[in-house]
C-alpha cells in the first residue's frame, strides 16, 4: 500500500536526504528530491504528492516560505497533500509558525531515527 | 536722665548764643548815654551802632555753626552707621560721639548691627545647606541610568534628569512645563496607561504603581519597550504629584533575543551531525547482516551513546530556554491516565533495550488534569533515565505506580538501584547539581531533576524524592487534579509528541 504514495523531500543537506530516503525506499514509497526551497515549491506545483517533507534551513527559500505559499493565505492550499516539516531548528517561536501555516507535523531531526520516522509517515498516510 | 542732661545743655547753648550779642549792645547803649547826647547818638546810629551790631551778629553766627556741628556730627554718624548695615557691614564698632541719646543709639545699633549679623550668617550657612543639597540631588539624579521625571499637579513636567533624555531623545527644554501624557505617553497595546493612573490617584493617598513592557515613542520616533514605577505624592510641600521612573529594555531585549537566535542556531549545528551519527547508526543496526555478538554489543553501546547525546543537549538547551523564559507551557485538559498508557509501550521498550524490567501500575478512572503533554513526557523521560543509570542491567528494576488521591495525582517511580547519599537530597533538584561529582561513574550535566521541578512548578505541582543508599530511590511528582471534569471535546489540532519538548504530528488532520 505504501508503494503508491509519493513523497517529496525538500532538503539541502544530501547525506541527510540519503539517509531518510533510504529507510522510506525500504518502506516502498517513492521518494522524489528538492535540493532548495525554490526547487521545492516548483516541483510541488507541477505534480501531486502525498506527502512533502520540508527542511527549514534551505537557501533561497526556507520551508516556512514553501509551506506557506503551498497552504495559502487561507491555508487551504493542497489538501490533499500532507506537509510535514523535517527540521532540527526546535524553536517555540518556528513550530508555532508551521502550525499556524497548516503543517501537518514539526519533527526535529536530531530527536528520531529514521525508522522512527517511517513508522510516524506510515500512521499520517 | 540723660535726655534730661541733653535738654539742659540745649538751653545752655540757646541761652549763650543769644546774650552774647545782646549783653554787646547793651554795653555799648550805655557807654554813649553817659557820655553824649541823643542827637549824637540819632546822627551817628548808622554810622556807629550797625558795626556794633554786626560785632555781636558775628559771634552768634560762629556760635550757630559750631552748634550745628556739635548737633550734626552724631547725626551724620548715626547715618554712616546706618549705611554702613544696609551695605552688610556689622564688623565695625560705629563710634558714635557724643553721650546720652547718641551713647544710646550707638549701644542699640551695635545691638541691631550683632542681630543683623547672626541672623544672616545663619541665613547664609541654611542657603549653603540647601544649595549643596540641590547640588548633591542633581548629581544623583543625572548619574541614574533609569529616566526620572516628576509632575506637578496638573501633569506638567518639571523635573527630568540627564538619563530621561538620553532614552527619550529630548531635552529639558523641550518637555518642561509640558503636560506629561503628550511627551511621555506610555502605553501598553496602543492604550495609555500612566495618564488614568494618575488622575485616579490624584487627592489620594501616596500610591505606588508598577508596569513592565510599556511602550514609549523616542522623539526621533523609534519604538522603546520600558519598565515603569510611578509614586504619585500627597500634599509634597514642594509641588511634586507624581514621580515617575523608567528602564528602557530595547537594549538588553535586543542583547536577550540575539542570545536565543544564537542558542538556537548553535543548537542546530549540533543537531545536524548528531541526526546523521543516530541516523546512520539507526540503518546500520537494521542494515548489517551477519555481525557477531561482540559487534552487535559495540553497535548497541555506540547508539546508546549517541541518545545520550542528544539527550545532553536536549537539556542543556531546555534549561537555556527556561533561563531565558523562553518556554511556553501548551497546556490543554487531558486524560493522564490515557496518556500514559499510549506513552508505556516506549518505556518498557526502553527498559527491555537497556535490560531492566519496567512496569507501571495505572488507576482504573480516567484522570483529567490540565496540563502540557510534550513536558509531562519530559519529566518521566528524565525520571526513567535516571533510573536506568542507577540501575544494574539484568536486576534493575523500576516501577512507575500512578495513585489518584481527591485533588490530585500522585506518580511514584521507584528503583532498585544505587540510591542517594542523605547529604545530597536537599541539593537534587538543583541546576547543576551533581552527587559526587569526581567519583560518580555515571553521566550527566544535573540538569534532568532541575528541569522535572521547573516543569512541575509550572503545571501547579511539585517533586520529591526518598532514597535509601545502597536500596534504591522514589521519585514522586504529585499533579492537581483537572476541577471541571466535564465533556472535553478533542481539538482537532491537538498535538501528539513524538519525542522530545518541540516536534508535534497532528493526531486527526482536519482536512
Amino acid at each position: 500500500m505504501a508503494g503508491s504514495k509519493i513523497i517529496l523531500f525538500v532538503e539541502d543537506d544530501k547525506p541527510i536526504a540519503e539517509m531518510y530516503s533510504r529507510v522510506l525506499e525500504r518502506e516502498g514509497y517513492h521518494v522524489e528530491f528538492a535540493y532548495n526551497g525554490a526547487e521545492g515549491l516548483r516541483k510541488a506545483n507541477a505534480k501531486h504528492y502525498d506527502l512533502i517533507l520540508l527542511d527549514i534551513m534551505m537557501p533561497e527559500k526556507t520551508g516556512i516560505e514553501v509551506l506557506n505559499e503551498l497552504r495559502g493565505t487561507d491555508g487551504s492550499g493542497n489538501p490533499d497533500t500532507k506537509i510535514v516539516i523535517l527540521t532540527n531548528l526546535a524553536q517555540d517561536k518556528t513550530s508555532q509558525e508551521a502550525l499556524k501555516a497548516q503543517a501537518d507535523g514539526y519533527i526535529i531531526k536530531a530527536d528520531i531515527v529514521p525508522s522512527q520516522l517511517a513508522s510516524i509517515i506510515a500512521k499520517l498516510l | 536722665m540723660k535726655s534730661e542732661l541733653f535738654r539742659r545743655q540745649t538751653l545752655a547753648l540757646f541761652f549763650i548764643v543769644s546774650i552774647i550779642p545782646a549783653l554787646i549792645v547793651g554795653a555799648v547803649w550805655y557807654a554813649f548815654t553817659t557820655t553824649n547826647t541823643l542827637n549824637f547818638l540819632l546822627l551817628d546810629f548808622n554810622s556807629f551802632m550797625l558795626p556794633v551790631m554786626m560785632l555781636g551778629i558775628i559771634p552768634a553766627i560762629i556760635l550757630s555753626f559750631i552748634f550745628a556741628e556739635i548737633l550734626a556730627r552724631p547725626v551724620r554718624e548715626i547715618h554712616r552707621a546706618i549705611h554702613r548695615l544696609a551695605v552688610g557691614d556689622f564688623s565695625r564698632q560705629f563710634n558714635i560721639k557724643g553721650s546720652g541719646e547718641f551713647a544710646e543709639i550707638n549701644v542699640a545699633l551695635e545691638q541691631v548691627a550683632r542681630k543683623l549679623e547672626e541672623t544672616l550668617s545663619q541665613a547664609s550657612s541654611e542657603t549653603d545647606l540647601i544649595k549643596a543639597e540641590r547640588g548633591k540631588l542633581h548629581s544623583v539624579l543625572n548619574s541614574m541610568s533609569d529616566g526620572v521625571f516628576a509632575l506637578d499637579r496638573s501633569g506638567r513636567i518639571v523635573l527630568f534628569n540627564k538619563a530621561a533624555c538620553e532614552i527619550t531623545g529630548r531635552t529639558i527644554t523641550e518637555v518642561a512645563g509640558q503636560l506629561a501624557e503628550k511627551v511621555m505617553p506610555f502605553r501598553s497595546n496602543g492604550e495609555l496607561i500612566m495618564t488614568r493612573w494618575l488622575a485616579l490617584g490624584s487627592g489620594a493617598e501616596h500610591k505606588v504603581g508598577q508596569w513592565k513592557g510599556l511602550e514609549l515613542y523616542r522623539a526621533d520616533g523609534h519604538s522603546l519597550t520600558v519598565n515603569v514605577e510611578a509614586v504619585v505624592l500627597k500634599d509634597d510641600p514642594n509641588g511634586i504629584a507624581a514621580l515617575v521612573t523608567f528602564h528602557d529594555l530595547t537594549k538588553s531585549n535586543q542583547l536577550e533575543e540575539m542570545k536565543i537566535d544564537f542558542v538556537a542556531l548553535a543548537a542546530h549545528e549540533l543537531r545536524t551531525p548528531l541526526t546523521e551519527i543516530k541516523g546512520y547508526l539507526d540503518i546500520l543496526h537494521t542494515e548489517a547482516k551477519g555481525l557477531t555478538k561482540t559487534q552487535q554489543k559495540f553497535l548497541g553501546q555506540a547508539m546508546t551513546s549517541a541518545s545520550q547525546l542528544g539527550d545532553l543537549m536536549h537539556n542543556l538547551l531546555n534549561v537555556a530556554r527556561i533561563e531565558h523564559g523562553e518556554i511556553s507551557y501548551q497546556s490543554e485538559v487531558i486524560d493522564y491516565r490515557s496518556f500514559l498508557m499510549d506513552s508505556a509501550e516506549n518505556i518498557k521498550e526502553r527498559g527491555t533495550q537497556q535490560d531492566r524490567i519496567i512496569t507501571i501500575t495505572l488507576p482504573k478512572q480516567p484522570l483529567l488534569i490540565l496540563a502540557d503533554e510534550s513536558a509531562l513526557k519530559e519529566v518521566i523521560d528524565n525520571l526513567v533515565s535516571n533510573a536506568i543509570t542507577h540501575t544494574q542491567p539484568g536486576t534493575g528494576r523500576i516501577d512507575i505506580t500512578v495513585t489518584a488521591r481527591r485533588t490530585s495525582i500522585e506518580t511514584a517511580i521507584t528503583d532498585n538501584g544505587s540510591g542517594i547519599p542523605n547529604h545530597a537530597l536537599p541539593h537534587l533538584f538543583t541546576r547543576f547539581y551533581r552527587v559526587d561529582e569526581l567519583k560518580s561513574a555515571t553521566r550527566g550535566t544535573g540538569l534532568g531533576l532541575y528541569i522535572c521541578k521547573s516543569i512541575m512548578e509550572a503545571h501547579g505541582g511539585s517533586i520529591s524524592v526518598e532514597s535509601v543508599e545502597g536500596e534504591g530511590s522514589t521519585f514522586t511528582f504529585i499533579l492537581p487534579l483537572h476541577t471541571v471534569a466535564t465533556n472535553v471535546v478533542k481539538d482537532d489540532n491537538k498535538r501528539t509528541i513524538t519525542r522530545g519538548a518541540h516536534g508535534w504530528i497532528k493526531n486527526n488532520p482536519v482536512r
